[in-house]
């Protein structure tokens, strides 16, 4: 849909720009373009580099030969062969999925009370809910593995879901800052009609705020998916809820690690998200310009 | 303002408390419940392994005279000075500049937010290779056009600079929100500027960073606190520079290659939790990042309140 | 509102909550008559994956084969952390394998492993034979937790083909001579660079460590009452003032370039496998990764160089180990696996011959078969040589180790001026660490 960022080129009535102005707005074309490509290479190398060394030799990677010397694509079937990577898929996929759910529906009442409601203690609660993150996962990890262990509950991916029914941190905050960006103009509105407030999040705000609620959805989906240490520590003696980021672990020996396998593994896991971030993100900047704030 | 009946107030305070309840549950049982076991620890000698004994202040006081602590604190701070501001910074530039292309828009923000998606060891094993002294390509590259290029990963003055450029690659999630924030600045306002004669650098100055200050102020305060925490990158770029990707059983035991350059205060703490069983002491280090985190975004936000005059 | 009572009782319940959550429930360990017959199900967590753990599979089958009252699961991939957090919480397995002797200190002290004693009492198992290296490092203030399972022996692995090219006949057995090969078999680039060089003496290098050199002086880290001894043991000074010497006449800074451009410890790109690197301390896992990486180089083994002619022969010696929990819900069970995997000498061999470690009961040590390969063996006489050591367990770790190790890296970069005065605080410093542990 380029057609919606062409809207902000288009300019208004105005006399066409004279041969000079043209220039320079081609030159600026052209280096802007220049930048971009040039930043292209450079982002993509490195994923070049681990999908070249996907397909080499257990021994040829992570050597300085950088180019393999012999191709072996079947080395993403070989992955299949070692782990059930359906099975940790489906499981990553269950994590990610519900995980996203139920922080954005725990996180967004929270952010909208904390930048649209008044009430007594609101900057504390902000400011606590900040703290959150300020915890080290080292030391909060150590009483809540405790905690979840005398509930019975590790050894499954339920310690990592539950606390989604209750909020995320960094959802809240960056929703709250969002929602900040939405005038006031539009709640007031609503109220008058006589909405309530659950109705005025639902009916009024909620459309307006899809795109940080989709940006804050795909950071947590993201986190989920590639998150390592939260199943490492609550379901790595459980295979039967291994996530993908524990398969990879399946490649490691004391002294040896295939690294191809690795990085096949790793590659197979980074597609799904790239095909979602690429989908979304076009119906996300669309639905920013399509509620754009026309003064 | 008027005071209100007290009906309204009960309805209104049950209706804040409707949206705030499962996120209050959360803070008290993920947070403040971790947090007080934290500060609980911090004053006693714990190994996991037998009951807690009661030391007082002696964790802290050992802080005073630990050596790889202040090793830590110093590479933890140059990172938060350096790594925070040149990100957000960076990330701005780029969501203008994406902004900015029209064709193939899609393309390359699907590019530009790649890095982000790759999991961080795996991309901090690639920059390491890529970037290593000798024998990667970057280097190679650098000698073709004259330049004796440093020994990146390898080297202590080089080695946080480059972790650094690793955390400029994988920019892409700090991008998306500042695109978000930009797109969403009003296409009025611009136009009235353009009419009153203003060029693009002051439309972006006056125009584009004061809409998009909470979003500024969203990316510093998490930006410290998660570079307060920065462990994963550091701790495998000083394994795999060393020459021990590969060790049994984790992290190499040389952590903070080369010279100590890498060691983050985080890497310290998890050494001395789960390295040396001293919980206790690790606790302790815990809360006083805690505090040093709560100090730096008290400020900030402050600052951003007199600022912007943000709701409060 | 009085807002106060209800908060300070959160945090009443809380902390009580924490206690007892955290307070192992202490087991009165009454351990069976001898003879009685052992049955059930047995737990065990090791830290192998994949090819080596498979080998841990073979064996166990042999065991319930034998035991067929006996039945035991097996969870690989579990390392030392995942075993603490386990038994913290009061689960955990019945048997813990771990990777390193890091964690005997502390599992002896605070009981996390039990103590084998009675055990091996009942059972009359003779101790001697296993050597005393490996005893040392699996017992801890008098309590014996832990039970050695195969060892590592750390050797001198030397190119021979580079020796013949600079006119050397044979490994080094002294320091001294070391030190004169390594300059011999240094090749210089043009622009003064480093090509190939005959020894790298930086401590954070592959296998350098201070407690892998310490065979070569006999240096101890620890006194009798268990303070740090690297100020006071002349040994320490000797071996730190002759790596400094090598690294000085190899320019520090040349030294840390060349060793950059080097590959990975554990890949095909080994320096020592490509002969950028002509001697290596390394240990006995090293020749299967020779044999299957580098089958055109010729290379020889030999115990490493000591400062004292009449202490060589050994080297460092250290091994993975294996206990009994004390959340153990089948101790006896237990028992009878461990005692399987450590003093049944066919279950050792073949554990060494799947696993290529060092087996560590005298008759394993014996067996033929493991001696057939001339390599291996030098590695077997390393780890029976008596002058061979380890390092001490201790109850905070590997605190001591590492707190020497960031010394050790800012003396040989040329920050520390004077040894003396350096040394003394680094005993100071690890005597502070160590207080974090017991």
């Amino acid at each position: 849909m380029t057609a919606v960022l062409d809207r902000r080129a288009k300019p208004l009535a105005r006399p066409a720009p004279d041969r000079r102005v043209r220039r320079q707005n081609r030159l600026a074309w052209i280096a802007r373009h220049s930048i971009a490509i040039a930043l292209t290479v450079m982002f993509v190398t490195p994923v070049a580099y681990l999908v070249l060394l996907s397909l080499m030799t257990s021994d040829q990677a992570l050597t300085s030969d950088y180019w393999p010397n012999s191709w072996h694509p079947e080395n993403y079937w070989r992955v299949f062969e070692v782990t059930p990577l359906p099975h940790y898929l489906l499981n990553t996929v269950f994590y990610a999925v519900s995980s996203t759910t139920l922080v954005l529906l725990s996180s967004v009442p929270a952010a909208y009370a904390l930048a649209k409601l008044k009430f007594r203690g609101r900057n504390a609660l902000f400011l606590t809910v900040i703290c959150v993150m300020m915890l080290p996962p080292q030391v909060v990890t150590v009483p809540l593995y405790l905690m979840w262990a005398r509930y019975g509950l590790t050894g499954s991916l339920a310690p990592l879901i539950i606390p989604a029914l209750f909020g995320d941190a960094f959802c809240i905050f960056l929703l709250r800052q969002f929602l900040l960006t939405i005038p006031s103009e539009y709640l007031d509105a609503a109220r008058v009609d006589g909405c309530g407030e659950w109705r005025t999040l639902l009916r009024v705000v909620l459309p307006m705020a899809r795109p940080g609620i989709a940006a804050a959805g795909l950071f947590q989906f993201f986190y989920c998916w590639n998150d390592y240490y939260g199943p490492l520590l609550y379901t790595s003696e459980n295979e039967g809820a291994w996530t993908l980021t524990l398969g990879l672990a399946s490649f490691h020996s004391v002294h040896h690690v295939d690294w191809n396998l690795v990085t096949a593994a790793t590659v197979l896991a980074m597609a799904p998200l790239i095909i979602i971030f690429f989908f979304a993100q076009r119906a996300f900047v669309q639905g920013i310009t399509l509620t754009g704030f026309k003064g | 303002m008027t005071a209100k009946p007290l009906g309204v107030r009960v309805r209104q305070n049950a209706t804040t408390l409707s949206f705030l309840a499962p996120a209050l549950i959360g803070i008290a049982v993920f947070f403040l419940y971790p947090l007080v076991s934290a500060v609980y620890f911090s004053f006693t000698k714990f190994d996991l392994l037998s009951v807690p004994k009661w030391v007082g202040l002696d964790n802290y006081k050992r802080m005073a005279d630990d050596p790889f602590l202040l090793q830590s604190v110093r590479n933890t701070l140059w990172m938060v000075v350096v790594f925070v501001p040149v990100r957000i910074v960076a990330a701005i530039g780029l969501s203008m500049l994406l902004t900015q292309l029209k064709r193939g828009a899609g393309f390359f923000r699907t590019i530009f937010y790649l890095p982000a998606l790759v999991p961080p060891v795996a991309a901090t094993i690639a920059f390491v290779y890529l970037l290593k002294p000798g024998t990667g390509p970057v280097n190679h590259f650098l000698e073709k056009i004259g330049i004796d290029g440093p020994l990146w990963f390898n080297s202590p003055a080089w080695a946080k600079p480059s972790l650094v450029l690793l955390g400029l690659w994988a920019i892409g999630d700090l991008m998306i929100i500042f695109l978000a924030g930009v797109l969403g600045v009003p296409e009025s306002l611009y136009e009235a500027a353009e009419l009153d004669g203003a060029n693009a650098w002051h439309r972006f100055w006056s125009i584009t960073v004061p809409t998009i200050r909470p979003v500024i102020l969203f990316a510093a305060v998490t930006g410290v606190i998660y570079t307060l925490q920065y462990f994963d990158q550091a701790a495998v770029a000083g394994s795999i520079a060393s020459g021990q990707a590969t060790v049994g059983g984790g992290i190499a035991s040389n952590f903070g290659y080369p010279e100590g350059s890498t060691f983050t205060y985080p890497l310290w703490l998890y050494t001395v939790g789960f390295g040396y069983h001293a919980l206790g002491y690790a606790n302790a280090l815990a809360m006083a990042l805690f505090v040093v985190a709560l100090g730096i975004t008290v400020i900030l936000l402050r600052r951003a309140k007199a600022f912007s005059g943000e709701e409060s | 509102m009085n807002k106060r009572m209800p908060h300070a009782l959160f945090a009443l319940v809380t902390a009580g909550l924490l206690v007892t959550a955290c307070t192992p429930a202490t087991k009165e360990n009454k351990i069976a008559d001898p003879g009685t017959a052992v049955s059930g199900t047995v737990e065990l967590w090791h830290f192998f994956t994949e090819r080596e753990a498979d080998a841990i599979d073979s064996v166990v089958k042999d065991f319930q084969a034998g035991h067929p009252n006996i039945k035991v699961t097996v969870k690989s991939g579990q390392d030392d952390s995942k075993v603490t957090q386990a038994i913290g919480a009061g689960n955990g397995p019945d048997i813990g394998l771990s990777y390193s002797t890091d964690i005997v200190g502390k599992f002896c002290a605070s009981g996390a492993w039990v103590d084998l004693t009675q055990y091996i009492n009942r059972d009359k198992v003779d101790l001697n034979q296993l050597n005393a290296t490996t005893r040392s490092y699996t017992e801890y203030d008098g309590k014996r937790c832990a039970m050695p399972f195969l060892a590592d022996a750390y050797g001198m692995f030397y190119n021979k083909d580079l020796f013949a090219k600079a006119g050397i006949d044979g490994p080094p057995k002294t320091l001294d001579e070391l030190a004169e090969d390594a300059k011999k078999l240094t090749v210089r680039n043009p622009d003064g660079s480093l090509k190939t060089v005959g020894f790298l003496p930086l401590y954070d290098f592959y296998e350098n460590s201070a407690s892998h050199l310490a065979p070569t002086v006999g240096a101890k880290w620890l006194t009798d009452d268990g303070k740090s001894a690297v100020g006071t043991d002349p040994a320490w000074k000797t071996l730190i003032t002759w790596q400094k010497s090598l690294v000085d006449w190899y320019g520090y800074d040349k030294l840390t370039k060349f060793r950059a451009g080097l590959g990975d410890e554990f890949s095909a790109d080994n320096a020592f496998q490509k002969g950028q690197v002509a001697i290596n301390i390394d240990a006995e896992f090293r020749l299967a990764f020779l044999k299957d990486q580098a089958t055109n180089l010729k290379y020889g083994v030999a115990p490493i160089p000591t400062a004292d002619p009449a202490r060589y022969g050994g080297g460092y010696v250290t091994g993975n180990i294996v206990g009994i929990s004390k959340n153990a819900k089948n101790p006896e069970a237990a028992w009878e696996l461990i005692k399987y995997l450590t003093t049944d000498d066919a279950a050792v061999i073949k554990l060494s011959g799947l696993l290529k470690n060092i087996p560590t009961t005298t008759k394993a040590i014996a067996d033929p078969t493991l001696n057939s390969d001339a390599d291996f063996k030098t590695f077997i006489d390393i780890f029976t040589n008596p002058n061979s050591s380890t390092s001490p367990p201790s109850s905070s770790g590997p605190a001591y180790q590492d707190t020497f190790a960031k010394f050790l890296t800012d003396f040989q970069a040329g920050k520390v001026k004077d040894i003396d005065a350096g040394l003394a605080q680094a005993d100071k410093q690890i005597n502070s660490v160590m207080t974090l542990g017991g």
